[in-house]
C-alpha cells in the first residue's frame, strides 16, 4: 500500500485546501515503467520489476540528488530526474517496497548480434555483474540478465559518451563508465549485449 | 539593390504552382484530405447484447461508446485518469494538471470565460464529422480567431526588435514581391505563354496583390492600416519598412500562409471550452464510464477479448466481444499483451509528438487596448505564440496563451514550472510592454509528461521531407486493421492526419463500419 508520505509527496506547500480539489495520484511509476514495472520500449522506460532493492534505492537517490540524470544529452535520465526530485527517504522505501511486489516477467529480446564477440567483451563486466550477469551486491553491480537489452544499449552509451557516470558523487558510475572504455562502438556495444540476452534465454 | 526575377526564373514560379496543383489532386484521390461533402455516419446493425469494452475516454473512445450504445451495444469504457477527453483538455479554475514531476492545480479565476484549451483549439469548418457531433450533442459553437493582422509580429533580429503589427508586416511584404513580379513582366516578352489579355489580368493581380502605384512600384500602402486619421480627416499612411528589414525575420517565407490549409478559416470553437465537445458525449454515455481505471493486459481470445486493470488498488477483470482501444501506442507496448509480431513492430513506430503550451490570467484585457480581438501574435523565439481569447470580450481579465511550441516542445518541458513562465515572460515582454506586471497565474503543459498520455500527436513520419514511406503506410495499415477480428486500435493516431478531432472520430468509424461490415457478412 502506499503511504502517507508518497501521497503528500508532491504536493505544493501554497495551495493548501486540497479538501476539495480533484484528488491525484502518486502512483505513477507504471505510467511509464509498464504493466508491473516489466519495461516500456515506447517510451524508453526500464524494467523495475525484478530489481534489486539495494540497486533501485541508490538510482532512486541519484536521481534525487542530480548525480543522476542531469546531463542536458542524457534524454531518458532528464524524463526521470524531476519524477524523483521530490521524493523523501521514506517515500524512497514505499516505492521499493511497492516494486518488490511486482510480478517477473522475463524481458523480450529485442536485439541479436555476435555471440562469441559479445562473451569475450563480456568477461571484464563479469568481474562485478558475474558470470550469468547476476548481479553482485556486495560489489554495486546489478543484475543484467533480464533487463531490456534497448535500455542496456542506451546506458552503454550515456557511460562511453559521458552523459552517466561523471558526476564527482557517482562513485559506481565512473567505474561503471571507465569500464565500458573497453566496448569501440555500436557493434561491441550491441554484441556484448546480445550475449547478456543469452544469459537469460 | 533590389536584382529583378528573369522571365525564367518566373515561369518556373509558375510551374511550380501547377505542379502544386497536382500534389492536391493526387492527395484527394489517396484520402489524404476530405473530399467528401457530408460527415461521416453510421448505420450499425443492431447489436444484440454483444458487448464492447473501450480502452481510454478520449474523443474516439467516446465516439465508439455513444455509436455502439445507440446500436444496442453493451459498452464499457475504462479511463485512466480522472477524466474523460484525453488530449481534449479545458483548464480553468481549479483544474488539476496531471503533468508527472509537475502536477498543478489552476487558480483562474472561476468565470465562465477564463479558460485555456491546452489541447485542441480549433475546428475548422471542413470537419464535418465533428461539427455533426456537436450539433446532435448539443455543443454550442462560436468563431475563433486565428489570424488577426492587427496582432503583433516580433523577431530581435528585425528593427531592433521593435514589434510591428502583423497587417503593416505583411502588407510591405506583398508590395515589394509584387513590385519584383511586375518588372519580371515588363522586362521581359509575356506573349508567349499568355495572350495579350491574360497577361493583363496577371498585370493587374499583381497590381492589386502588392498594391502598387500607377508606375508598377511600391510606395506603401494604406492597407498596413493608418498613422493617423481616416475618419474625419484625411488618412494619413504608415512609413514603409524597407524590404531589406522585413527579409531579416523568417517570419517572411510564413506569414502570408499562416491563414492557409486546415488553420485558414473558418475556424470554431466550442463556447466555454473544448472540453464541451468531452461533456456533450458524456451526457450520453457518462454512465458508461469508469475512472481511474489503468490497464494493464489485454489478451485477445478467439471468442472474444480480456482485459485487466488497476482500480482502487485492485487488479480487476472484465471480458467483452470486442475492444476498442484508443490508448496511445506508446503506452500500449508497456502493457500485457499477447498481439501478433507485426503489430507489436506497427506500435512501436509511432513516435510521440512533443508540443507544449503555456497560459497566464491577465489581470487586464491589455491587448483590446492596441484593438486587438482574438488572434495570434507571432514570436521568433522559443514561446513562439501570443494567443488573444475570443471570450469574454470587453470584460476586465481573460486568459491569454503565452507560449505554444508545437514541434520541439521538449525545451519547455525539460524546465522547472519557474524557468518555463521565466521564459515566457522573457519572451512576451518584448512584444507587451509591462508585460510580467500584466500576467500572473501561469499554466503549463508539457504533453510528452501528462499522466497517462506521455505524449502529444502520434508521429509517423520520420521525418517531414521523407513524409509517409511505404513502410510507415504499411505500419499504418497494420494497425487499423483488427487483431484477431476482436481488438481495434482507433484514435487520431490511427491515422494519416494525427492531432485533429476529425481524424480521431473518423478512425472510430472506419473501425466500426469494418466490424459492421463483417458481423453482417457472417454467417448466422
Amino acid at each position: 500500500m502506499i503511504r502517507l508520505a508518497l501521497i503528500c509527496l508532491l504536493c505544493i506547500p501554497s495551495l493548501a485546501s486540497a479538501a476539495e480539489r480533484e484528488p491525484f495520484d502518486d502512483r505513477y511509476c507504471t505510467t511509464c515503467h509498464g504493466t508491473d514495472g516489466r519495461g516500456n520500449e515506447g517510451v524508453q522506460a526500464p524494467r523495475l520489476a525484478g530489481m534489486e532493492p539495494w540497486y533501485l534505492k541508490r538510482q532512486l537517490e541519484n536521481y534525487r540528488d542530480g548525480i543522476r540524470g542531469a546531463h542536458p544529452d542524457d534524454i531518458e535520465g532528464l524524463a526521470m530526474q524531476p519524477m524523483a526530485s521530490g521524493l523523501t527517504d521514506e517515500s524512497i522505501q514505499d516505492i521499493i517496497e511497492w516494486v518488490g511486489g511486482w510480478n517477473y516477467v522475463p524481458a523480450e529480446h529485442t536485439i541479436s548480434g555476435d555471440l562469441d564477440a559479445g562473451r569475450t567483451l563480456y568477461q571484464p563486466c563479469a568481474t562485478c555483474h558475474g558470470a550469468d550477469a547476476e548481479g553482485n551486491e556486495a560489489l554495486g553491480a546489478p543484475a543484467l540478465a533480464g533487463q531490456n537489452d534497448w535500455y542496456m544499449v542506451t546506458q552503454l552509451r550515456n557511460f562511453l559518451a559521458g552523459y552517466r557516470g561523471v558526476h564527482p558523487q557517482d562513485v559506481y558510475g565512473a567505474q561503471m563508465r571507465a569500464m565500458t572504455t573497453g566496448l569501440n562502438g555500436e557493434n561491441d556495444i550491441n554484441n556484448v549485449v546480445a550475449y547478456i540476452n543469452s544469459l537469460s534465454d | 539593390m533590389v536584382k529583378p526575377v528573369s522571365r525564367r526564373e518566373f515561369l518556373n514560379l509558375l510551374a511550380a504552382a501547377g505542379g502544386a496543383g497536382a500534389v492536391v489532386k493526387a492527395g484527394a484521390a489517396l484520402g489524404i484530405m476530405p473530399a467528401e461533402a457530408a460527415a461521416s455516419t453510421l448505420d450499425l446493425a443492431a447489436g444484440n447484447g454483444r458487448s464492447a469494452v473501450i480502452l481510454g475516454g478520449g474523443i474516439s473512445g467516446l465516439a465508439t461508446a455513444y455509436e455502439l450504445g445507440k446500436a444496442g451495444w453493451d459498452c464499457t469504457v475504462l479511463e485512466a485518469s480522472h477524466r474523460c477527453g484525453g488530449r481534449i483538455f479545458t483548464v480553468r479554475h481549479g483544474t488539476l494538471i496531471d503533468e508527472l514531476g509537475n502536477r498543478q492545480y489552476c487558480e483562474f479565476d472561476d468565470e465562465p470565460h477564463m479558460y485555456f484549451n491546452a489541447g485542441a483549439a480549433r475546428i475548422p469548418n471542413t470537419h464535418r464529422t465533428l461539427l455533426g457531433y456537436c450539433k446532435k450533442l448539443g455543443v454550442e459553437l462560436e468563431i475563433f480567431i486565428n489570424e488577426n493582422k492587427t496582432c503583433w509580429v516580433q523577431d530581435d533580429a528585425m528593427l531592433g526588435g521593435k514589434p510591428v503589427r502583423n497587417i503593416e508586416y505583411t502588407t510591405h511584404l506583398r508590395g515589394f514581391v509584387a513590385e519584383m513580379m511586375a518588372k519580371a513582366m515588363h522586362e521581359t516578352d509575356m506573349d508567349e505563354p499568355f495572350t495579350e489579355e491574360e497577361a493583363g489580368t496577371l498585370l493587374g493581380m499583381i497590381r492589386s496583390f502588392g498594391d502598387l502605384s500607377e508606375d508598377d512600384v511600391y510606395r506603401g500602402s494604406l492597407n498596413a492600416g493608418f498613422d493617423s486619421g481616416g475618419f474625419l480627416n484625411q488618412g494619413a499612411q504608415k512609413d514603409i519598412i524597407a524590404f531589406r528589414d522585413l527579409l531579416k525575420t523568417p517570419f517572411a517565407m510564413r506569414l502570408l500562409s499562416t491563414n492557409e490549409g486546415e488553420t485558414g478559416p473558418i475556424l470554431l470553437q466550442p463556447r466555454g471550452g473544448m472540453d464541451q465537445i468531452t461533456e456533450g458525449f458524456l451526457r450520453q454515455v457518462g454512465d458508461r464510464v469508469s475512472y481511474r481505471a489503468m490497464v494493464a493486459s489485454i489478451q485477445v481470445r478467439d471468442d472474444g477479448v480480456e482485459v485487466a486493470y488497476d482500480q482502487d488498488g485492485a487488479r480487476r477483470q472484465i471480458r467483452a466481444d470486442y475492444c476498442f482501444n484508443c490508448i496511445p501506442t506508446h503506452l500500449v507496448t508497456g502493457l500485457d499483451h499477447n498481439f501478433p509480431a507485426d503489430y507489436v513492430r506497427a506500435l512501436k513506430h509511432v513516435l510521440r509528438g512533443e508540443a507544449y503550451k503555456a497560459a497566464f490570467q491577465a489581470k487586464e484585457r491589455f491587448w483590446e487596448k492596441q484593438d486587438i480581438y482574438g488572434g495570434i501574435s507571432w514570436m521568433n523565439n522559443r514561446s513562439q505564440q501570443i494567443w488573444y481569447p475570443v471570450a469574454g470580450i470587453h470584460r476586465r481579465k481573460g486568459v491569454i496563451l503565452a507560449a505554444y511550441d508545437y514541434g520541439g516542445g521538449m525545451y519547455h518541458t525539460r524546465m522547472t514550472q519557474q524557468e518555463r513562465v521565466e521564459a515566457h515572460l522573457a519572451d512576451g515582454e518584448k512584444v507587451h510592454a509591462n508585460y510580467r506586471d500584466l500576467v500572473e497565474k501561469p499554466a503549463t503543459v508539457g504533453w510528452h509528461r501528462m499522466n497517462h498520455m506521455l505524449g502529444c500527436s502520434a508521429r509517423w513520419r520520420r521525418s517531414f521531407r521523407e513524409g509517409w514511406t511505404g513502410e510507415t503506410e504499411q505500419h499504418y495499415r497494420t494497425l487499423q486493421a483488427p487483431v484477431n477480428g476482436r481488438h481495434y486500435m482507433i484514435g487520431d493516431q490511427i491515422s494519416m492526419r494525427s492531432a485533429w478531432m476529425e481524424s480521431a472520430l473518423l478512425s472510430a468509424h472506419w473501425a466500426m463500419a469494418d466490424l459492421d461490415r463483417r458481423l453482417r457478412n457472417a454467417p448466422a
